[in-house]
């Protein structure tokens, strides 16, 4: 199975750079999702692999040869398109089969890769139904399922899961990801759902405007981001962001409502240099064990609890923090509580590039 | 598909369109080339393909022999009954919907009028005009046009109040409006597009009738598509004129297509596309 | 303060504006629509000719006409026989037209506009147009034929038997294939275009698609449209009128001519009052089946 090289792909909407100077290296197999905010380029760049649009430069090549100047159906890919794209005049057997009746399979052939496909997905049970006849979910397992039953080199995905409701979502999540180890070919997977990205992916590639902002393991990119954006996309709630001064010698910081938080031992004690940084703690981050070296105090204003966890807000200064709880641990407004923090797992931010500084 | 086939294809198309365009546009241009060719250039032979100059002698002769009031005669009635038609069968529509007023066989009823080929009822409707001595007079052509528009009118404008959503009206009402006034200030305004091809329709529907044109007018308003056959004659036909009026009957298709193409693409489009 | 009967007030009050809405509408359709119609079927009954204004009941000797009389059927022959030759043409070149102008071409809207002059034209000027356009000796149709022929050709297009019907159609054709095409862009314009994507991802065919996917999408308004030109192409008068009047003889006589022959040349009105109601007899058997096949179709 060849794998996937995008380079230096570039794609113009008129005068619009939708895709800029792209290039991604995706080994055989991997499970890659390109995932960005609306407009960021990525269901473009998924329609350039497959073939549905051209691209303005660059060259995109699947093995040793290149793929760039060859009709959608010459390039041995599969999709699955958000909206499913049945076809609905044609019974989920056909629909399924349509691909391979286009390449003149035999009939026994077909039939074969078609009870392979829908048991492996569970729609055994309405094969002679009608697209129209199905709910969303089974209507995405039947997507699917046409894409899977050709023997493709490349399976593409643009926001499969978009149309569903949440509780379908997660469970689909894990059938794809439980598929993809099944079937051991390369997926390329597009979302903008950042849960959806960090659960099903091998790698993640973060793209805004047309750029990639990061790509690395799902892990990688949550506790080592490279600059504020990624980090805020990924996780939920998303990071705070506090404006901090460092202190001379490094070994503590001033908060925006005048408290100090020592460093301790720290890995960034004596490393960061002194003046004004943007510090980026998740909510995960902070607890209410009072039993760290590294402690601020905070003021909690709403508490929105979830269940075994509680979400806790207070402000410092201007910045609006949120903090993830034991449920018990807060109950009221009002309530004043001391937070330790888990200092090394946090980033420091350049204020005005926004790159991280390690 | 590399961008040489595709630059290609492109001229192919351009040069059939172009073609097509031709096809179609040429009998009217023939038939304009005659109403200005001189009596010499329209029986040459071979045939002339361009006059030699535009000479507007053939329309100045309609408008001495009074034959251009025809033109001015099916301006009157058509414009008038389509205003009718429209006001009347908007109103209608917005009953049909939203109160569905008479439930389904109302409207089977209605659209069903509007298959009754002229030709059934240009009789019985003579004898009504008879009757009532409304031959050959403006109220007469336009109350028909308008009878025989209406259905239509009422068929597409209700298809088109369909699509406006209920939540707006409902605000409306909320907010105070009588129905009357929602009927006018909400509904209207979201239908405008609608209003516009669907008149433009009805219009042309009334400004090409010939049949009860025919039957239901003599000599005072006599609409131009009478007048053209009159010129047909056994022997010798008087092409002249023939080409002239008619020409004078195209224009106005010609501005109305040339303003209102939008709507009449999708005056046609949506007629099947909601049938 | 709102009364205890505000509400009655409110329904009755609803229930007279939507009559008011849809009564005058009702009433003119009324007066033109059923009036007639009544009439026609009355007037079937009796015996009313030029010199005759019995109108005591018949019983159905005009009806019993109808199955003897040639010159009708032969009129409803060449109805039918144009109806179903007219239309096929009119579907197959406005749908090539429709593909033509289904993708990206530069001054659409004009070549668009120059299209649909032919359909907004009265029937009339179109039928007047082609019969000066087939006149045998001055018209261009014949020149340009003598040009690839080589010599001279002088085809009587509105006199020839053979070549009158062909002449005709001609009109026909050039008057409403745009119509059709502009219904069949609508159509095709509104296919499901991430289906077609998909299928060229499954590496189908240009026929295969079409056969599969584009074709039952269009299918509702393909035959909507087939049904509205059908009826109407059933119905033909004018464009036959101005070219030949239904000549020579009765050649090109349709049924709407014959009708009117009837009622305004011979004066024999009840009987074409019979002819009348037999032509709504047809149609409305054409319409209801046609709604039936849709319903079933759904």
């Amino acid at each position: 199975m060849p794998n996937l090289k995008i380079d230096r792909v570039n794609k113009f909407y008129g005068d619009v750079h939708a895709v800029k100077d792209l290039s991604i290296d995706v080994p055989a197999g991997e499970f890659v999702v390109l995932v960005g905010p609306s407009g960021c380029g990525k269901s473009t760049l998924l329609r350039a692999i497959a073939g549905l649009e051209d691209i303005s430069g660059g060259d995109i090549a699947l093995g040793e040869r290149s793929i760039v100047n060859l009709a959608p159906r010459d390039r041995n890919i599969a999709m699955v398109f958000q909206s499913y794209a049945l076809y609905p005049y044609l019974s989920v057997y056909e629909n399924i089969a349509f691909g391979l009746r286009a390449r003149k399979t035999p009939g026994s052939e077909i039939k074969k890769q078609v009870d392979w496909a829908s048991e492996l997905l569970d729609i055994g049970g309405y094969l002679d139904r009608f697209p129209r006849e199905l709910s969303g979910g089974q209507r995405q397992r039947v997507a699917i399922g046409r894409a899977i039953v050709r023997d493709a080199d490349l399976f593409l995905f643009d926001e499969p899961l978009s149309n569903l409701d949440a509780k379908l979502r997660d469970g689909m999540r894990e059938e794809i990801k439980l598929l993809h180890s099944k079937l051991g070919k390369t997926f390329v997977y597009v979302t903008h759902d950042q849960v959806e990205a960090m659960t099903l992916a091998d790698r993640i590639v973060l793209l805004r405007d047309g750029v990639i902002e990061q790509v690395g393991t799902p892990l990688d990119l949550f506790e080592r981001p490279n600059n504020t954006y990624v980090a805020s996309f990924l996780g939920s709630p998303s990071m705070n962001f506090i404006s901090v001064e460092v202190s001379g010698g490094g070994t503590s910081m001033t908060l925006p409502d005048g408290q100090t938080v020592a460093f301790g031992s720290s890995q960034f004690s004596g490393k960061l240099a002194a003046g004004n940084y943007l510090w980026g703690v998740r909510p995960e981050q902070l607890s209410n064990s009072a039993s760290s070296e590294s402690t601020l105090e905070a003021t909690i204003e709403v508490v929105q609890p979830t269940g075994a966890r509680s979400y806790a807000s207070f402000n410092i200064g201007d910045a609006h923090v949120v903090a993830e709880l034991d449920a018990h641990a807060v109950n009221t407004e009002g309530q004043k509580l001391t937070l330790s923090i888990s200092l090394d797992r946090t980033n420091f931010f350049d204020p005005v590039t926004q790159n991280v500084v390690r | 598909m590399n961008k040489w086939d595709q630059g290609a294809r492109l001229w192919a198309r351009v040069f059939c369109a172009v073609l097509v365009a031709l096809f179609f546009a040429f009998p009217i241009y023939w038939l304009g080339a005659i109403s200005f060719k001189t009596a010499d250039e329209i029986f040459a032979y071979p045939p002339v393909w361009v006059p030699a100059s535009f000479d507007f002698q053939h329309y100045f002769s309609l408008f001495k022999d009074g034959a251009a009031w025809s033109v001015w005669n099916s301006l009157v009635t058509a414009s008038i009954s389509t205003l009718i038609a429209m006001f009347f069968g908007t109103i209608a529509a917005y009953s049909l919907v939203r109160y569905k007023t008479g439930g389904n066989h109302l409207a089977i009823w209605i659209i069903s009028q509007r298959m009754i080929p002229p030709i059934c009822v240009v009789f019985p409707v003579f004898l009504l005009f008879v009757a009532w001595d409304i031959v050959d007079t403006y109220y007469g052509l336009i109350i028909l046009y308008t009878a025989f528009n209406l259905p239509y009118v009422i068929w597409m404008m209700r298809g088109y109040i369909q699509e406006i959503p209920l939540e707006l009206e409902q605000s409306a009402l909320v907010d105070g409006l009588s129905r009357w006034a929602v009927l006018w200030k909400v509904v209207m305004p979201m239908v405008k597009a609608g209003l516009f091809a669907t008149a433009v329709f009805t219009f042309i529907f009334a400004w090409n009738d010939f049949l009860f044109a025919l039957i239901l007018s003599r000599s005072d308003v006599v609409t131009f598509p009478v007048k053209v056959t009159g010129y047909f004659g056994a022997q010798s036909s008087l092409w002249s004129k023939v080409g002239a009026l008619s020409m004078l009957g195209v224009l106005p298709m010609i501005f109305v297509v040339g303003t209102m193409q939008r709507f009449i693409v999708r005056g046609i489009s949506m007629g099947a596309v909601k049938g | 303060m709102t009364t205890s009967n505000s509400f009655a007030d409110k329904l009755d009050q609803e229930r007279w504006f939507k009559y008011f809405l849809i009564a005058p509408a009702v009433f003119i359709i009324l007066l033109i629509g059923l009036y007639p119609f009544v009439k026609l079927i009355v007037v079937s009954f009796q015996n009313i000719t030029m010199f005759d204004d019995e109108l005591s009941y018949q019983g159905f000797i005009h009806y019993e006409r109808l199955f003897e009389d040639d010159r009708l059927w032969e009129s409803i022959l060449h109805t039918v026989i144009f109806t179903i030759v007219a239309l096929p043409i009119e579907l197959f070149l406005g749908f090539l037209l429709a593909l033509l102008f289904l993708e990206r071409i530069p001054y659409k809207q004009v070549f668009v506009g120059i299209i649909l002059l032919p359909t907004v034209i009265s029937p009339i000027v179109a039928g007047a147009t082609w019969r000066l356009m087939f006149d045998q000796r001055f018209g261009p149709i014949n020149q340009v034929i003598a040009w690839f022929a080589g010599h001279e050709v002088k085809l009587l297009w509105n006199i020839e038997p053979i070549l009158v019907w062909p002449a005709i159609m001609v009109a026909e054709v050039w008057q409403w294939t745009p119509f059709m095409f502009l219904i069949l862009l609508a159509a095709l314009s509104n296919v499901d275009k991430e289906q077609l994507e998909a299928a060229q991802i499954d590496g189908a065919s240009w026929w295969m698609t079409f056969r599969k996917i584009v074709l039952p999408a269009i299918m509702p308004v393909m035959f909507i449209a087939l049904l509205i030109r059908g009826l109407d192409l059933f119905r033909v008068f004018d464009v036959v009128w101005t070219m030949t009047k239904g000549g020579p003889g009765t050649m090109t006589e349709t049924v709407s001519i014959y009708a009117y022959h009837m009622a305004f040349r011979e004066f024999d009105v009840s009987y074409s009052a019979a002819i009348a109601f037999l032509i709504i007899l047809i149609l409305t058997v054409i319409v209801i089946a046609a709604l039936r096949r849709m319903e079933v179709s759904r």
